[in-house]
This record gives structure tokens, sequence and C-alpha cells, in this order.
């Protein structure tokens, strides 16, 4: 058997392992790159910048277990971003575990707040909880939250919590903003949010569900998109606030070019395997 | 009343007197009266969403029982389901807020989740590798287009290559949002005929009838 014949059947474990240490090094010993600001992070940068102070924002969080290393830290960031506008921000979740893992990153991002800024639970923001029903539900809030959920996600009665008095649709909010994970979930914003009531709205995703948005981006239904672990990193560059995605950018560097490269040699390898005509 | 009325013929008209009277306000002005009651309508949605969502994990886990009680083939993976199951509702019924069912979320849930996730770099990695070749002329534009949009998505890549941006964004653009916006609209148009074939009642398979097609003879 020729050497490139020996080449194109390497053991698949070796791929792996070369995968693993290309990864798990980085992650191990961060570095930060120089990078070039995509145009979508620039523009949900700049939308979430032009939300007026003290404007209510309507969030969803649909991030779960596995999406949240790579989008969370954009949506903490977010937190911690409108808080310091003075913005009141009223979140929700169409995934069970999503309520969860949303509280999570409400609380990594009220962590990084001065103590100077004011961050209440239940007069800065409010988390309403999971909502049943997937895009049905997101109807369903968007035209009457009392009649869809009448406890937050602590319990607490939404009559009894003091910033959402005279809130009750999405009529009240100024702006939203939709953390889908992968969830698929983003469209259910444009369509139950944009549409009918015409809240601006801004969103984040994970990198491979970022090509199906660009038709909203492009029709001015998104205002912007974080895509994945480095929109989460541009984000965080953006505003100054180094987080765990500036970190994770570089294991996503060095995993990328890995696989560009066996793709590369693969396609080589290939091309003179079959010149010599070896089968 | 026949079963036909009470299992066919009432549901396909409820389906679409509430169908058409939910489509109807996004077109017409309606009073305050029937706004409120297409809210309460949506409403409902969550509550039979919730409900199903507890239907399910019930019926699953009575099944999950009786294949552990009666011995079924490969019965030990279903305990692998009732006992976290188990533990998980009991922890979620006490306080979903307590630091027990945070423990598992942060130290079960999110490890899992999170690994499994990762696998799909270790399966693109040996697909990068053995089969993503450009054996026609199809296969290498894929290749192409795929390698400049992967460069283009790595945080370092229009650094090290700076024409990968604007000629990424022009693919996702204009070729892709072409393709998908078309995908968009087809499915857009896709769901009004079903809409419309629920509503006239040649589609039942909501009611769980499932009529087979006569075959040519």
């Amino acid at each position: 058997m020729s050497i490139v014949k020996k080449m194109l059947n390497i053991d698949g474990r070796i791929l792996f392992v070369i995968m693993f240490i290309a990864v798990a090094f980085p992650l191990l010993h961060p570095i930060v790159l120089p990078m070039v600001i995509q145009p979508y992070s620039q523009q949900a940068y700049d939308f979430a910048n032009s939300i007026p102070n003290g404007s209510y924002v309507l969030v969803e969080g649909g991030n779960i277990a596995a999406t949240d290393p790579a989008c969370g830290p954009a949506l903490s960031l977010f937190v911690y971003h409108m808080m310091t506008k003075n913005c009141k921000l009223v979140f929700f979740e169409l995934t069970a575990e999503g309520a969860f893992w949303t509280q999570k990153e409400i609380n990594v991002g009220l962590g990084k707040l001065p103590a100077s800024v004011p961050a209440q639970n239940g007069v800065n923001w409010v988390n309403l909880g999971y909502i049943a029903g997937q895009e049905s539900g997101a109807a369903a809030l968007a035209a009457n939250i009392r009649s869809t959920v009448s406890k937050d996600y602590f319990g607490t009665s939404i009559d009894t919590i003091p910033m959402m008095n005279n809130i009750n649709t999405a009529k009240d909010f100024q702006a939203a903003f939709w953390f889908g994970g992968s969830e698929g979930s983003v469209p259910y914003g444009v369509r139950q949010l944009v549409m009918p009531y015409n809240l601006p709205l801004g969103a984040s995703c994970t990198t491979n569900e970022a090509p199906n948005y660009s038709p909203y981006l492009q029709a001015g239904q998104l205002k912007g998109l974080f895509a994945g672990v480095r929109g989460s990193a541009e984000y965080e560059f953006l505003m100054g606030v180094p987080g765990t995605a500036l970190g994770q950018s570089m294991a996503t560097n060095i995993g990328g070019l890995y696989w560009l490269i066996l793709i590369l040699l693969g396609n080589i390898l290939y091309f003179i395997s079959r010149a010599r005509g070896e089968k | 009343m026949s079963e036909r009325l009470v299992k066919i013929n009432i549901p396909i008209l409820l389906t679409a007197v509430l169908g058409i009277f939910m489509i109807i306000q996004f077109y017409f002005p309606l009073p305050q009266e029937a706004a409120t009651t297409s809210n309460i309508l949506m409403s409902f949605t969550t509550i039979v969403s919730a409900a199903a969502l507890m239907l399910g994990s019930v019926i699953l886990t009575i099944a999950h029982g009786k294949k552990i009680l009666e011995k079924k083939p490969e019965w030990y993976y279903s305990i692998l389901y009732v006992i976290p199951f188990a533990i998980i509702t009991i922890l979620g019924l006490i306080s979903v807020q307590g630091a027990s069912f945070a423990w598992v979320y942060n130290n079960i849930t999110s490890p899992i989740g999170a690994a499994l996730y990762s696998l799909t770099a270790f399966y693109i990695t040996s697909a990068a590798y053995r089969v993503f070749r450009a054996r026609n002329w199809s296969a290498a534009v894929l290749l192409v287009v795929s390698f400049i949009i992967l460069m283009m998505l790595l945080p370092v890549g229009d650094y090290l290559v700076p024409p990968v941006m604007p000629i990424g964004q022009w693919l996702l653009s204009v070729p892709s949002n072409a393709g998908y916006r078309g995908m968009i609209m087809g499915t857009s148009l896709g769901v009004i005929g079903l809409g419309i074939r629920i509503f006239t009642g040649r589609q039942k398979e909501h009611l769980g009838i499932r009529e087979e097609k006569k075959e040519a003879s």
C-alpha cells in the first residue's frame, strides 16, 4: 500500500486525538487573537446600544446545556449592558430547560455589575419562566402576559411585582432580544413580536443557524445577530468586558483551522491517489 | 349522536371556525370582545401544551415502568430513564430554586448536553478528511463555498485571509439568501395549503385518523 493510500486510511482515532488537543489546549491556555467584527454582530451591538435608557425590554432565553457555553456569554453580557442603561428586563423561555439556563446567565450578568447599579429582582428585572406552546405560547404572551402566566420563575405573583405594573402586552415594550440558542425559534420572534407589534428585535443563535436568519436581517426584521461563540466574543470585545467567550474563540480558531487543513489534505491526497490510478 | 359526528365532523367544524377566527384578525380590525376572546384562546394553547407535556411524561414513564416489570428485552435501559426521572421530579417538586435541583443541572445535565453537542466536532473531523471531496464539479463548488464560509466564521479567518469576509458576506447575502427566502415562501404556502385542507376536512391526521390513499388499480 502506497503512503498516500495509508494516509487516506489513517486511523480515525488519531484525527480525534489531534482534534481534542487542538480544542483543549487553547481552553486551558487562553490567548486572545486579533479579530475583525462581523457586520451582523456590529449591528446587534449598535441596536442594543441604541435602546433608550430606562426602556422595557422583552428577552427570550432559549439556551440549553448544549448551547449555553457558546451563546450564554452574550446573554449575560446583554443583562449587564441593559442594566447599566437602567433598562427593565422581562425574560421568558419557550423551553423548560431554557428557564434554568437563562436564570443562570442572568445571575452571571448581575454578578458583573458594580454595586452602584440597581439590579433588583422585581424592580429592574423579572424572569417569567417557561411558557409552554412554542410559537403559540410566544403569541399568547405577546397578546396578554397575565392570561398566559400568573407567577414568575420564583413563584411570585406577577400582580405583586412592581415593575410589571401597567405592563401586559408586547405593545408596552420598547425593544426585544431573542436568545434562541439552537432551538430555531428566532423566526417566532419575527412573526409574533416584530410583525404584529412593530417591536424592534435583535437576536443570538448558534453559528450553524446564523445563515438561516440572513433573510430577516436583510429585510430589517432583525436588527442584528450575535452568532455562536464568535458573536459572544465580539460582543465582549465591543463592550470592553472580557469574558469566557473571548477565551473560547481561540479554541474555535484552532479547531476550525484544523478542519480546513484536513479538508485540503484529504482532497490533495485524493487527487494524487486518483492520478496514480489507485482505487 | 353518531360516532362520526362526534369524532370527526364536530372537531373539523371547531377547527375551521376557530382557525378562521384567529386568522381573520390579522386582516380586519375586530371589536374588543372578539380580540379578548382571541387572547383567551391563545392562552388556552399554553395550558393545553403544558398538559400535553405532562401527559407525555406520564405515558413515557408508564411504558418504561411496564418494560421493567415485565422484564422485556433490554429492560435495564429503562431504569436509566425511570430513576433519574423520579429523582428530578421529586427535587423539582420540592423546589426548582433549591441547591439540589441546580446541582443536577450544573453537574449532570450541563456536562452531558455539552459533551453530546461536542461530539459533532469529532464527526465533522472525520467527515472533513474522508468524505468532503471534490469528486465532481458540484462537489467542488460546495467544497469551495464551505471553505470560504468556514474561514469567514472563524474569529481569526478574515484576519488571516481578508477577502473571505466580503466574499463570504456576498455568498450569504445573495445566493444563500435567495435560496432560503424561496424556501421560506414555499414553506409558508405549504402551511396555508395544509390549513385549508384541515379547515375543509380533507386532512384528518390531527384527529388521529390516517386515511390510506386508494391505489390505482
